[in-house]
């Protein structure tokens, strides 16, 4: 059975605008081609979910390798140099507008919640599937944002 | 002006601070509306608050509904700065008192636009 899911074209014009907002136009953020099942490509990451209920229900998760996390941190914060605790608030805010921006384009209404944020790849419970995933490159590393449903 | 920015994100208030800086507004922050409200009843009262809507502890439509409450603080813009994008949660925000709305993600011009429609700065004055 299909699962009511964000098309993948308005999950990549989302997470652009997120990223040229705070990270300038100098370096774009590249799409590319994945396949299903491929684990996220690098060895240190960072990674947030915000989860979404109500009129539609999802999870959405923003892995990012750590180097493009701390270069998306100094420019969030205006510092050259970061510690995790700014990292993880960086990467919770750019999940939480990545996932309200997401929310927008599904059934409503919802509620959005506070982020949560780890070192490390992301853990999918069991029960979900995912709808739509974005794989890209920033700068030479990897970016993936992914969408989860409950499994129908 | 006097500027409050509530938000429990470090990196979007250091972000609107630099914007507000630019625009020569004193600012102070908070991390959540309780905390923003602590420190209005302690004073200075600002003349502008940016509020985000989802934060721990008292979200921004409650601060708005609560300043808005207080006549003491009836000359408190208030500008929600938020992804909530929901048709009808924009209207909440509005019907709550708030005054202006900007969606995350913004550029800075987005925000200077907004607060040259509230008549806080004048065209152009981030140039």
């Amino acid at each position: 059975m299909s699962q009511l899911a964000p098309e993948i074209t308005d999950v990549h014009a989302i997470v652009d605008e997120v990223w040229r907002s705070f990270l300038g136009e100098a370096e774009p953020l590249l799409a590319r081609p994945v396949p299903a099942g491929t684990p996220f490509d690098s060895a240190a990451v960072w990674s947030a979910s915000v989860s979404v209920t109500g009129g539609w229900q999802g999870t959405v998760t923003v892995e990012v390798d750590e180097r493009v996390a701390a270069e998306l941190t100094r420019q969030m914060l205006g510092v050259p140099d970061t510690a995790d605790e700014d990292v993880a608030d960086a990467v919770g805010e750019l999940v939480n507008m990545v996932g309200g921006n997401v929310k927008s384009l599904m059934p409503g209404p919802s509620t959005l919640s506070l982020p949560s944020v780890a070192a490390g790849r992301a853990a999918f419970a069991s029960e979900s599937v995912e709808v739509a995933r974005l794989d890209a490159l920033w700068a030479g590393q990897p970016v993936r944002v992914t969408v989860h449903t409950a499994a129908q | 002006m006097r500027a409050m920015i509530i938000d429990d994100s470090r990196a979007m208030r250091s972000i609107l601070r630099r914007i507000l800086a630019g625009l020569d507004f004193e600012t102070a922050e908070a991390g959540h509306g309780q905390e923003a409200l602590d420190q209005m009843t302690a004073g200075p009262v600002p003349d502008l608050c940016l509020v985000d809507w989802n934060m721990p502890v008292m979200d921004g439509y409650t601060f708005i509904s609560t300043v808005r409450r207080n006549a003491e603080w009836r000359n408190v813009t208030l500008m929600m700065v938020t992804t909530e994008s929901e048709h009808t949660q924009i209207v909440r925000a509005l019907a709550a008192g708030a005054h202006e709305y900007v969606i995350k993600p913004f550029t800075p011009d987005a925000i200077v636009d907004k607060l040259e429609l509230l008549g806080l700065v004048s065209k152009g004055a981030l140039a």
